[in-house]
């Protein structure tokens, strides 16, 4: 990989990072945006749009009510993409996939960490803030969206590095370990967007809208 | 009022950014003050050499939750309170009885509605073939739905104070909600086989088996302990698993 694709990765990633809760919510941290970009960005976009596809899957089990801790899988599928181009093999992104939900445990537990920051931020600045000071206010809010940019370029950072480590010993395994893996991830991103998907409809009376839904599907896959 | 009306256009910008602080002490409050101060600067030139303007500018900092889409209505509601001279208890109770009713809206129409039908749609398409257009395309009416909500949100929080309650019985936001749900079901449910199919297509039948085999017990996990296992673990589980089992059968 490039200087240039490593900076550019970089850059993605921090973005991506800053777009789930701070800056935005345009929804550039969807895997399947994250993941696409990150893979045209260096030339693969095959594989980005497959693992995007992958963490969009394991996204739909996620709804980020309040104050709920989830993961966070936008930096993640940015390194499953660098993961798998770093690799250079069919088959690689079951790999890349593994590389992003470990990204995925570490970037969910730094946003618990940055809130707790930001939290002290507030709670010294409480005296201020009660007495309608504008300056402190915005110092308070600009140092929140700060530490996240330096959250979110961390965490790419962590992701890169990662792939790049994985990726050395990666390169040597036989092609039966890279298509178990890929097929792994494929059933475990399947398994978890099914179950989230479930606990999106709920009632009885939206499982014949899926039923509808499965049926016409099945039948344009007849077709195509 | 007509000096006041362009700097609605800062506040929304300002939104953009309103979970920017978000903490465990007082959640989005910090952004929710940030948005909200461009609205109350008409109360500086106030007799009381800007007293009313810090008072209004502390209370738009407090706790406050509510959906980020949907948070300009407090913000747009609760300025304009400030400006009508409403009292400071019920400026606080009116942003108290917006958090409920904000975030489970907002949660219901976005979290689960728009997005996920949306995603499910571009699942679709990738599937079909559509590459990185198809993203684009997400991308494009995601957004188009998303800033239509925060600015409405805003402008009728602004145009209603403290009567604010009632534009959230908007009749096209009370259908949107009776319909998104069944909407995501109908277009999961049509994305299913195609992501299916997308997904084996590059194995021989041994790795479609092991995909389909992860799939089927997995769902069976996670129906069957919602909540104590998660899917990211399952997903790296399943990983690890077949990382070693692919590694000791060579």
């Amino acid at each position: 990989m490039t200087v240039l694709e490593i900076v550019l990765l970089l850059g993605w990633g921090t973005l991506v990072g800053v777009d789930l809760v701070s800056v935005g919510q345009l929804m550039i941290a969807r895997p399947i945006v994250a993941g696409t970009i990150a893979g045209l960005l260096i030339g693969e976009v095959e594989a980005g749009i497959r693992l995007g596809l992958i963490f969009e899957l394991f996204q739909f089990d996620i709804l980020p009510f309040g104050a709920v801790r989830y993961p966070e899988y936008g930096p993640g599928t940015v390194a499953g993409v660098a993961a798998t181009h770093l690799i250079g093999r069919p088959d690689a992104w079951g790999i890349g996939a593994g590389v992003g939900l470990v990204i995925g445990v570490f970037a969910g537990a730094s946003l618990h960490w940055l809130r707790e920051a930001n939290a002290r931020a507030v709670r010294r600045a409480a005296p201020a803030l009660e007495a309608g000071d504008v300056r402190v206010l915005a110092r308070v809010h600009l140092g929140g969206l700060g530490r996240d940019m330096r959250r979110a370029a961390g965490i790419t950072a962590l992701g890169l590095l990662t792939a790049w480590l994985v990726s050395r010993d990666a390169a040597a395994l036989p092609p039966h370990v890279l298509v178990a893996t890929s097929a792994a991830a494929a059933g475990g991103a399947l398994a978890a967007g099914v179950a989230g998907l479930f606990r999106l409809i709920g009632s009885r009376r939206n499982l014949r809208w899926l039923a509808a839904g499965l049926a016409a599907g099945t039948a344009v896959l007849w077709i195509a | 009022m007509d000096r006041v009306k362009p700097r609605l256009g800062a506040a929304l910008l300002r939104l953009f950014v309103v979970q920017g602080s978000w903490n465990y002490d007082r959640l989005i409050g910090v952004g929710v003050g940030i948005a909200e101060e461009p609205l109350l600067r008409e109360l500086r030139s106030g007799p009381d050499n800007g007293a009313a303007y810090r008072a209004a500018v502390a209370r738009g900092a407090r706790f406050f939750n509510s959906h980020p889409y949907l948070a300009g209505m407090a913000v747009g509601a609760a300025a304009r309170a400030e400006l009508d001279g409403a009292p400071p208890e019920q400026i606080e109770r009116l942003r108290a009885a917006l958090c409920g009713p904000l975030g489970a809206l907002g949660d219901r129409l976005v979290w689960t509605g728009w997005l996920p039908l949306l995603s499910a749609a571009t699942l679709a398409a990738l599937a079909l073939g559509a590459g990185w257009w198809g993203v684009l395309a997400f991308l494009v009416i995601y957004n188009l739905g998303h800033v239509a909500l925060r600015w409405w949100a805003l402008q009728a929080g602004w145009a209603a104070g403290t009567q604010v309650v009632g534009a959230l019985r908007n009749p096209v936001l009370q259908r949107g909600l009776g319909a998104v749900v069944p909407a995501v079901a109908l277009v999961f449910g049509f994305a299913l086989p195609l992501v299916v199919r997308w997904l084996v297509q590059p194995f021989r039948l041994p790795g479609a088996i092991a995909c389909g085999v992860v799939a089927v017990v997995g769902l069976a996990l996670l129906r069957w302990q919602p909540g104590r296992i998660a899917s990211l673990w399952l997903g790296l589980a399943a990983v690890l698993v077949a990382a070693a089992g692919g590694w000791l059968w060579r």
